[in-house]
């Protein structure tokens, strides 16, 4: 009862509407996807050099990939937020270049199709991303802006240093320990122990 | 090595693919690459608003309506390829791979060359030696199937080597397997050895 509870809690939303996109093709959870991620994607591609048409362009082309292929999307591998930023950074990568026409064939491979067949219930693996999200939320701002930095703003090592006035080497070493952590919670597969604080309580 | 390609943000198609590819080849480097991918999606997920042009809704769905499904990869092809990557073997899918061969040496380009960028796929026969070179720039070498070794030693699959144009060496493909690798390159590949001028002018 507890644990249906918390999990409940736990479980995202998109990774429903993604489902629903890909087994019957549903408009309004497509809308719910657009409406949520379309304004944010604008802010990270017009900060990334896109000005405001080609930022729209890359977007419509983002959610036309999501449409088509949501049947691609495997929730063990990502979160929907981080397979919807994957598909659109790469597609940035192909339409920001100066010729502008597409050469690349299949940008969203950037997540892989399944390999094994995919799990009935997803809410193990929603559970390991939000441990994730947990983990980012717990982090000091400095060291999350380090991370923000090299992950989402897409600037290099040396780029970060020369910003933050922190030495190369400590900002390799910190964004490496953040995640090299961040790989620990991904490695786990996501069971009821790691949702319970103690898992004694469990056994009593 | 792999550390330093996975972390650091990629802007041209060739290094995308090639990082993907190196991000597919091992399960850690896989881990890895998806715990830099969530940090994107966290900051994604809460990052600011911004508007959207008031139509841009109506342009997705005319869009979804003019899309076709996604072709599936075919497994009719060269037995060669059914050995990449899925990236490689995705971004291929329709087109033809058009091998150059150097004796006992094979190159594929695998994109059209782009700002000096190039990235090949390199297919060493059992036993072939590739004439001794220096790399004019940076050359990143991923061993996608086989191995091969040079006087600095030997690289199995899912090793990467970047070399510069200081680095002159003769690599030989393992004497059974022979050697698949994917190349990306800034920058042309110097011979320096005997008969040097002359490849010189064939490869490049």
């Amino acid at each position: 009862m507890i644990i249906g509870e918390i999990m409940a809690k736990v479980k995202n939303p998109f990774v429903d509407a993604l489902k629903n996109i890909a087994e019957r093709q549903d408009i309004g959870s497509f809308k719910k996807i657009f409406d949520y991620f379309g304004p944010r994607l604008k802010s990270f591609l017009m900060k990334s050099g896109a000005d405001e048409a080609i930022a729209e362009e890359i977007i419509q082309e983002t959610m036309t990939i999501i449409w088509t292929k949501a049947d691609y999307y495997d929730s063990s591998v990502a979160s929907p937020s981080t397979w919807i930023y994957t598909i659109a950074r790469n597609k940035k990568i192909d339409i920001l270049r100066k010729t502008r026409k597409a050469i690349l064939e299949d940008i969203d491979t950037a997540i892989l199709p399944p390999v094994e067949s995919k799990a009935d219930e997803n809410i193990e693996h929603d559970q390991k991303f939000e441990m994730v999200a947990k983990y980012l939320d717990d982090l000091p701002k400095d060291q999350l802006d380090l991370l923000k930095m090299n992950f989402f703003e897409e600037k290099s090592h040396g780029e970060i240093a020369e910003i933050t006035k922190i030495p190369l080497g400590t900002v390799k070493s910190r964004i490496r320990l953040a995640l090299e952590k961040i790989r620990g919670k991904l490695e786990q597969d996501g069971n009821m122990a790691n949702l319970i604080p103690d898992n004694k309580s469990m056994v009593n | 090595m792999t550390y330093e390609i996975l972390s650091t943000p990629v802007n041209s198609p060739a290094s995308l693919l090639f990082k993907q590819c190196l991000a597919e080849i091992d399960p850690n480097n896989r881990l890895l690459n998806s715990a830099m991918n969530e940090v994107g999606g966290y900051f994604l997920y809460r990052t600011e608003e911004t508007p959207l042009s008031s139509n841009l809704w109506d342009r997705v769905l005319d869009q979804t309506k003019i899309v076709k499904s996604p072709s599936k990869i075919s497994d009719e092809y060269d037995p060669l390829l059914s050995q990449l990557p899925i990236t490689l073997r995705s971004h291929l899918k329709n087109n033809e791979v058009k091998w150059k061969s150097f004796n006992d040496v094979k190159v594929a380009s695998l994109l059209p060359k782009e700002n000096n960028e190039k990235l090949e796929l390199i297919h060493v026969m059992p036993g072939a030696k590739i004439p001794q070179h220096t790399h004019e720039g940076n050359e990143s070498f991923l061993v996608l199937h086989g191995s091969y070794s040079d006087e600095y030693g030997s690289y199995k699959q899912g090793s990467v080597q970047v070399r510069s144009d200081d680095h002159d060496h003769t690599p030989v493909g393992h004497s059974q397997t022979g050697c698949i690798g994917l190349a990306y390159t800034h920058g042309k590949i110097k011979f320096s050895g005997k008969f040097g001028k002359l490849l010189n002018l064939i490869a490049n």
